[in-house]
């Protein structure tokens, strides 16, 4: 467990080198948010919006929560050192260390976003607090539903970033890796409602996104907070949520070894 | 000129290396366009105008938009990607060379996987164009003509002015999104559906008023008056300070070094 | 006056401070320290047409600043440089034509197709008519015979192919000053021989005038007959390189074969004595013991079978004179 923590450790300090990166994130995160709600808002303020999927304080507090977790959720996020290893061949060195190649890599991807997280977060959520009534991010609505918030964002995060080591992994194979990693990464991100809240979506594309993995990321943990999913019919999703995370971890950490045996294979 | 032509034939043929990378990169370029047409398609399931607007309307100015911003990732990449230059150290092999600065760098590097963006801007352009069934006259095809030349020149100043900003620090390039693919985020929908500090920003700051908002108001016929014809011309003055500030900053450059 | 003149040249670097611990790192977060860098201080030489100079000094001295300053890619803060009459970092783009610039850590080439292709693109920057070029084209490919290498993608060539075709790219328009940056590094035996061979060739045909930096001691003695030595950004020594031999290089290794054992002499003037297989192995200070006088001794007290006299490499001789002036 400590070597992770070190890892962490490691990407939280090189990312503290980059304040300029820092402050620029915070003010892209409240740039965009600031324009996606009042294009939101221009549609509501359009009239005749009679049974709108969700209510405008639901929407604000959704498009909001979208750009503060940013960095966490985003699966859209490439390591060019993962990426490249098998071409470089630095994966001879990798296996050289006493360390599994699946959890050091999880590590890392998770050290990344968790401290890009950290050191965005709490400017943009004060200052959205704090905005005049239309725009502003509304408190969540009980007690009850933040803690089944923090708890859907804990599983989002251990999700996306599951998922997002599958696609590197995935991506090491073939070495022309651009293409079907943007696709699935475009996917992903698109059925994960970080693109349009998912309730926006026509019926048949809403009704593929709901079988999908990715809406456990975005859709799930967001409307949680904000009351669109109650407390009483949001365990159903989170259970799932956690089902599909043991399943890519899984998928993700067999196809690694075979990566690996691959990697030998070929001389590194 | 020629310079820049015989980059790009050079670029062309270092592609073609690499053939199926190229060919899946045009196709996930399109998929990535496709969600960007989507959203709007999909909030005009739900909603049937957006103050004013018509999901046609809203297309046109969109398309506009990404017509421009494609044009320049496509074929300014050298200056979109300029930081890679002063990062790698071959800013200053640049230097070494008897020709244009400027000229140099928007020949060191291309994007053209991006060019299926620009062809699905033209093809969003004419669908939007018939079905909103607009009358041309020679006016509209001169409004027309100078929207779509005034967008390509206003992505270049940004991007021009961005990488001004590389001279200064190759730290927290992120902002560079804020200009480049915030401006074109806001410039999808006409200006007028914003907020009026956000107003004047995009119209006297940065000026995408004159490429989306006033000439379209004379092309969609919500408007009679014939200046908004060549309203568009005024773009053309952010090109100075553009300029100005990359001359200023190699200066910088070679009087602080990387 | 000399072809290149370069006059009290000074440069100062602003450098972010950088401190170790999650700690360190969360302080600088808010508040940066800096510090300045004398990258370069008061530097003065002259080089005449035709001459090759070898620039060395240890990583940080202040070589790539004054490579820099000198190719107008830097302007530095204080003192003046004429460059065949030109101030290199004032008259950029007219003084660049006259100068080519090889970095043997970097590539001017494009990666995925023939660098003969490249050469094209040249031609063009350098605003070169058909004639000369083709006639310069031809001659550096059978120069450095890269006549089939040329029309190779570059990625696929070796290094010392590639550093070839570099070099080829670097002098398309004929410039009088050719700046080496490292040009052999990484390179095979073989590749080194040629490269050097060449910028012989080209500095005696063309008188074109070389500054070349490296590592690699062997680089200066096949090529370079005068020496800049910089350290801390200032210049310890300008000069030619057998001087510098005579005058450091009184430390000479000798090579004693016997089957005798000799025990720890005590002389003013040995520095080491060390058995080795076949013998000793003794390091003396000529200027203290002659090797006559060490010799005669040492024949007297034992069975000499055979003895072999080596110089101090020019290598150690560098790294003693980093010492000397603690660098």
């Amino acid at each position: 467990m400590k070597k992770y923590l070190s890892i962490f450790k490691i990407k939280l300090m090189n990312n503290l080198q980059y304040r300029v990166a820092a402050l620029a994130g915070i003010s892209t995160q409240l740039f965009f948010g600031l324009v996606f709600i009042m294009v939101y808002l221009a549609f509501y303020q359009s009239g005749n919006n009679n049974n709108l999927p969700m209510n405008w304080k639901e929407l604000v507090s959704y498009l909001w929560l979208n750009q503060i977790f940013f960095s966490l959720i985003f699966i859209w996020q490439k390591d060019r050192e993962l990426l490249n290893m098998i071409k470089d061949g630095n994966i001879s060195y990798e296996l050289c260390r006493p360390i599994d190649f699946y959890k050091k890599w999880y590590a890392t991807m998770y050290g990344e976003r968790l401290s890009a997280l950290l050191l965005r977060f709490l400017p943009v959520t004060i200052i959205a607090l704090n905005l005049p009534s239309p725009l502003k991010l509304y408190p969540p609505i009980s007690i009850m539903s933040f803690i089944l918030f923090i708890i859907s964002m804990i599983i989002s995060s251990l999700l996306v970033t599951s998922i997002a080591l599958l696609i590197h992994i995935i991506a090491m194979f073939p070495l022309d890796e651009k293409g079907i990693m943007a696709f699935i990464m475009v996917i992903g991100d698109l059925f994960s409602g970080s693109t349009v809240p998912l309730s926006f979506f026509p019926n048949f594309l809403k009704n593929i996104a709901y079988i999908l993995p990715f809406r456990y990321i975005v859709d799930v943990p967001f409307r949680i907070y904000s009351g669109n999913i109650s407390t009483n019919s949001a365990i159903n999703p989170l259970l799932l949520g956690v089902v599909w995370l043991i399943i890519i971890v899984i998928f993700g950490y067999i196809l690694s070894l075979k990566a690996i045996k691959k990697a030998i294979i070929q001389g590194g | 000129m020629k310079i820049y032509l015989n980059s790009l034939k050079l670029y062309f043929k270092s592609q073609l290396e690499y053939k199926k990378s190229f060919i899946t990169g045009l196709l996930s370029q399109i998929l990535i366009m496709f969600t960007y047409y989507f959203i709007i398609i999909a909030l005009f399931d739900k909603f049937d105008n957006i103050k004013g607007y018509t999901k046609y309307e809203v297309l046109l100015c969109f398309a506009i938009i990404q017509f421009g911003f494609s044009i320049t990732e496509t074929f300014a990449r050298g200056i979109d990607v300029f930081e890679n230059l002063i990062i790698r150290g071959e800013f200053d092999r640049l230097l070494l060379r008897p020709k244009n600065i400027l000229l140099q760098v928007l020949s060191s590097d291309y994007d053209l996987i991006k060019i299926s963006r620009v062809i699905q801007a033209i093809i969003i352009l004419i669908i939007s164009l018939i079905k909103l069934n607009i009358k041309f006259n020679i006016y509209k095809i001169i409004t027309i003509s100078l929207i779509l030349i005034s967008s390509i020149t206003i992505f270049f100043s940004i991007f021009l002015l961005m990488a001004s900003y590389c001279f200064i620090t190759v730290q927290g390039l992120e902002v560079k999104n804020l200009f480049t693919d915030g401006g074109k985020q806001i410039a999808q929908y006409p200006i007028s559906i914003y907020n009026k500090h956000f107003i004047f920003i995009f119209t006297f700051l940065i000026p995408y008023a004159f490429v989306n908002y006033y000439p379209l108001l004379y092309l969609l016929g919500k408007s009679n008056n014939k200046i908004y014809v060549l309203s568009p011309l005024i773009v053309f003055i952010y090109l100075i300070p553009s300029i100005l500030s990359f001359k200023w900053g190699i200066k910088k450059y070679t009087s602080v070094g990387s | 006056m000399s072809f290149i003149n370069v006059n009290h040249i000074s440069k100062t670097f602003k450098v972010a401070k950088r401190e170790r611990g999650l700690l360190a790192s969360l302080k600088s977060f808010f508040k940066r320290e800096y510090i300045y860098i004398d990258a370069v201080k008061d530097i003065s030489f002259e080089i005449k047409k035709g001459e090759i100079v070898g620039y060395i000094g240890p990583n940080g001295a202040g070589k790539s600043t004054t490579i820099k300053i000198l190719s107008g890619i830097l302007t530095p803060d204080s003192g003046n440089c004429k460059i065949g009459g030109m101030t290199p970092w004032l008259e950029r783009e007219k003084y660049v034509s006259n100068i080519g610039v090889v970095f043997g850590q970097r590539s001017q080439l494009w990666w995925d197709i023939p660098a003969i292709d490249t050469f094209d693109l040249l031609k063009d920057i350098y605003n070169l008519s058909d004639k000369e070029y083709e006639e310069t084209k031809n001659n550096l490919i059978k120069l450095l015979d890269i006549e089939e290498i040329v029309k190779i993608p570059v990625r696929q060539l070796s290094l010392g192919q590639r550093m070839r075709c570099e070099i080829a790219a670097s002098l398309l328009h004929k410039p009088s000053i050719l700046f080496l940056d490292e040009p052999t590094i990484g390179l095979d035996a073989v590749s080194k021989k040629i490269v050097r061979e060449f910028i012989q060739k080209i500095n005696k045909e063309q008188k074109t005038t070389v500054i070349l930096t490296t590592h690699d001691m062997s680089d200066i003695e096949a090529l370079a007959k005068r020496i800049i030595l910089i350290g801390k950004g200032r210049i310890l020594y300008d000069g030619n390189i057998h001087s510098l031999k005579q005058k450091f290089g009184n430390i000479k290794n000798i090579n004693v074969d016997t089957k005798d054992t000799i025990k720890k002499i005590n002389k003013k003037g040995i520095i080491t004595q060390k058995k080795i297989d076949e013998g000793y192995l003794f390091q003396i200070d000529t200027n203290i013991l002659s090797i006559s006088n060490f010799l005669k001794y040492l024949s007297e007290i034992t069975n000499l079978e055979d003895v072999d006299i080596e110089n101090e490499s020019i290598d150690d001789l560098i790294i003693k004179l980093y010492k000397e002036f603690s660098i």
